[in-house]
């Protein structure tokens, strides 16, 4: 007896047969004891046009399936394992029969909810999304199936075959607000290797194939607030091709640089990027200076102490920096051919690379790119470029000369008498400039050096019309220091020749004069000096001896 | 005794100041020349130093100069006055005795001759070294002049000149050097210790050993006889017009000599070179 309800065998039977229909109804499939989920019951209501959920945010949620998508999705029947509708809804109470009331309030909710269903299997979800995943307010973030679909759940490769469709579905727009139109135009060109998350992953930093991703595609250029505007394309070849790609040194293999290995800088190189500060294309160029001083510290150094790194310091915006002499991205030796060296010192200094490619020294580099000859870092420096107008520079400047032209191997080559430096500081200026050098480095003397006769860019051999000091042009050259210098006093120069019967000879014969008739009448002196002594010595000891009793 | 003790007269107070200046300017010379004949030798940088660097040990060696050819102008004043108005002996004169007492005295060393030479009132080495003076004195005034007014030289003379000049000036300068350094130390310092021209008197034992015929002369009392005093001041009247006349005349060819020409300019200028030149380019 159920309370005052009183049980009847008939009754009972009823609603056992009841029951038995009712299940055999409602799940008629199930035969086997192997499958897990009563797909059928499921089916059996949620059919294309079934009822709409209201939530109690109002929203409407259809509670149909699309039972064909389904079918088609990558988990139909291209699944390698059939999925059944429990398989992802399972394991709450709320998918059972009589199905509980959905507590999501609102729809957002109610797709969260459904991401937990996906990480039943997907387990990988944390990784996944990550672009998004990395958004500070959660609010408004897609879920799996905001991407992927429902149950039409669409495969990751039929995805990246259309990224940006599925991307599109949130952001119809892709309007940057610092480069504009740039995200349009990448997205326009994303490659087949390429997608949305390629710049938009979760990686802790910015990599080089994000960077790589932009800056191959962008064609475009950046407007600066200045109105001048700079390439925003990098290709990823140059690089490869530069002496930063992979190169084998002295037969060690260096790997490729990254992008972020210069660009390491997360506040100004991260991405998204940060609104440039630069409003000239120089201030940018100047602003990406110290990029090179991490890898390059002494040389970044040296350079700092330069005289374009003191010129900049002080504002002189023009100045040299890495880059504007090495470039950036296709960064090669900078002495190969040595050619180049002038070339690069002409992208500033033109006038002077002219005069130089006229000399000697320049025709011979431009002509047959001679080892030898001097290029501009020769005596100017490399990094630590001095100031060529300085007391210092001036002094030093003979064993600049002197370095190659009294090398007689190298100077053999050409011919050139190797006696020019030592003639030099034998001579009065020589003698003087030396002794500035050595004693008052900082002092200015009005001794001539080298190139004060000779010239300093446009020197040209010594037997040239042109040349400042061929026989022709030397009192010119003499005035410049003495103006009132007449026709003879050129001569009074030795031409960097040691006196000898052909050159100056009475120089030679003064001298051999003084070579014999010193040593003769010294030599004469002593004798007489030495025998005295020795007399004296004698005659003195005899002395004693006689007066001894 | 007495003898030994006694002191003859040698150097008047005169003779004594020219000597001290000639100290003063050959020893200021040497020493502000011979580091810039050899400035690469460490001594030589070190004595450039001292003197405050290349061009302050020439401005100093060059007022040296001009001590010494001032005290050659007044050396050859009172030269002349000796020899006309004084007429001296010509006792300084080099003659053929001179070679023969040199040769003796050598031989004597040398065990050929049995004794020294006697000698007069100068003897052969000390004439040796007054007229190496004179003829050094010439040769580096004559050379300096040209090294400090090249432009003049070359004027008149070919301009190899220069070099020539310079090479003797330095082959002189080291011959005057080692002959003062081997000659005179030995002679008035080693030999015997000299003091007659601090003193200007010479013991009886140094007369008698370098200038036996001169002191003998002075005890046999054969001074010549004095001129008459009327005659003394005639000549004076005629030496001293012309002297100051030529003296006036050397003094500006020596003020000539110190200012002749500005050589060269003080300062190389500086030429200002546009430095920033980026090559046109056509945009």
């Amino acid at each position: 007896v159920i309370g005052s309800y009183r049980l009847r065998p008939t009754w009972g039977l009823f609603m056992a047969l009841s029951l038995a229909l009712l299940w055999f109804c409602v799940v008629p499939e199930r035969v086997d004891a192997s499958v897990p989920a009563p797909d059928s019951a499921c089916k059996l209501c949620h059919v294309g046009n079934a009822k709409e959920l209201v939530l109690p945010s109002g929203e409407t949620l259809s509670l149909g399936v699309g039972l064909e998508e389904l079918q088609q999705s990558v988990h139909g029947m291209h699944a390698t394992e059939q999925v059944y509708c429990v398989d992802c809804h399972a394991g709450r109470r709320r998918y059972r029969f009589p199905h509980e009331a959905n507590p999501a309030q609102n729809l957002q909710e109610f797709r969260a909810n459904i991401a937990q269903n996906c990480e039943q299997c997907h387990v990988s979800g944390a990784v996944h999304n990550p672009g998004h995943l990395q958004v500070e307010d959660k609010t408004g973030i897609p879920t799996c199936a905001d991407c992927h679909g429902g149950h039409a759940v669409a495969s990751s490769k039929a995805m990246a075959a259309d990224p940006v469709g599925t991307c599109q579905s949130c952001h119809q727009t892709f309007e940057d607000p610092h480069v504009g139109d740039v995200h349009a135009e990448v997205v326009m060109n994303l490659g087949s290797e390429q997608s949305c998350e390629t710049c938009h992953s979760a990686l802790p930093q910015a990599e080089d194939t994000q960077c790589k991703a932009c800056h191959s595609l962008l064609t475009s250029q950046l407007t600066l607030i200045s109105g001048q505007k700079v390439d925003l394309h990098v290709n990823p070849d140059v690089i490869a091709g530069s002496v930063h790609g992979e190169r084998q040194v002295q037969g060690q293999l260096y790997q490729a640089l990254q992008c972020t290995d210069c660009h390491r800088d997360q506040g100004r190189y991260g991405f998204p990027h940060p609104e440039l500060t630069a409003e000239t294309a120089r201030e940018l160029t100047i602003d990406m200076e110290n990029l090179c001083q991490e890898c390059h510290q002494e040389i970044f150094q040296r350079q700092a102490d330069g005289i374009h790194g003191i010129a900049l310091e002080e504002g002189e915006v023009n100045s040299a920096t890495c880059a504007d002499c090495h470039g950036n991205h296709d960064i090669q030796d900078p002495d190969e051919p040595r050619a180049r060296v002038s070339h690069t010192c002409a992208e500033c200094h033109s006038t002077i690379q002219e005069q130089y490619t006229s000399s000697v020294h320049g025709a011979a580099l431009e002509g047959e790119n001679n080892p030898d000859v001097p290029v501009c870092t020769d005596c100017h420096g490399v990094h630590d470029i001095g100031d060529p107008t300085t007391a210092e520079f001036r002094l030093k400047s003979p064993q600049l000369c002197g370095d190659c032209h009294a090398n007689e191997q190298m100077m053999a080559k050409y011919g050139i008498s190797t006696d020019v430096f030592d003639t030099y500081v034998a001579d009065f200026h020589g003698t003087t400039v030396r002794l500035f050098e050595k004693q008052a480095p900082d002092q200015q003397t009005n001794k001539a050096v080298c190139y004060d006769c000779h010239g300093v860019h446009n020197i040209l051999p010594a037997n040239d019309t042109h040349s400042q000091v061929i026989k022709e042009n030397l009192l010119v050259t003499c005035q410049q220091c003495h103006p009132d210098a007449n026709a003879n006093f050129p001569a009074s120069w030795t031409s960097h020749f040691k006196p000898s019967m052909e050159h100056n000879p009475v120089v030679y014969l003064v001298n051999l004069f003084y070579q014999i008739l010193i040593p003769v009448l010294v030599g004469g002196f002593a004798l007489y000096v030495g025998t005295d002594v020795l007399r004296r010595w004698w005659d003195r000891i005899r002395r004693r001896k006689s007066s001894l009793p | 005794m007495s003898q030994h003790q006694q002191t003859y007269h040698r150097f008047s107070i005169g003779q004594r100041v020219e000597h001290g200046l000639l100290i003063l300017s050959f020893t200021v010379l040497t020493i502000t020349g011979l580091p810039q004949m050899y400035p690469d030798h460490m001594w030589g940088d070190l004595m450039i130093q001292a003197f405050g660097g290349i061009e302050s040990t020439r401005v100093i060696h060059r007022i040296a100069a001009i001590l010494l050819m001032i005290e050659t102008i007044y050396h050859g004043g009172v030269i002349t006055y000796k020899l006309f108005v004084q007429r001296v002996r010509l006792t300084m004169m080099p003659s053929w005795q001179d070679v023969k007492d040199g040769f003796q005295s050598l031989g004597y060393n040398l065990w050929l001759a049995k004794t020294p030479p006697k000698m007069g009132r100068y003897n052969f080495g000390e004439k040796l070294e007054y007229w190496a003076v004179i003829w050094g004195t010439v040769i580096m005034i004559i050379t300096g002049f040209m090294l400090w007014n090249p432009i003049a030289t070359t004027n008149l003379l070919p301009g190899q000149a220069i070099p020539a000049a310079k090479a003797a000036h330095g082959g002189e300068a080291l011959l005057a050097v080692l002959s003062i350094v081997i000659w005179h130390m030995y002679h008035v310092h080693i030999r015997m210790f000299n003091r007659s021209m601090f003193t200007g008197r010479l013991s009886r034992h140094a007369m008698e050993e370098e200038h036996a015929l001169e002191l003998a002369e002075i005890e046999s009392g054969q001074a010549p006889p004095p001129t008459p005093a009327v005659e003394v001041r005639r000549r004076q009247w005629i030496f001293y017009p012309v002297a100051v006349v030529i003296t006036a005349v050397l003094l500006v060819g020596l003020y000539l000599f110190v200012t002749f020409e500005q050589t060269a300019i003080t300062t190389v200028p500086r030429q200002d070179v546009e430095v920033f030149v980026p090559p046109a380019r056509s945009p």
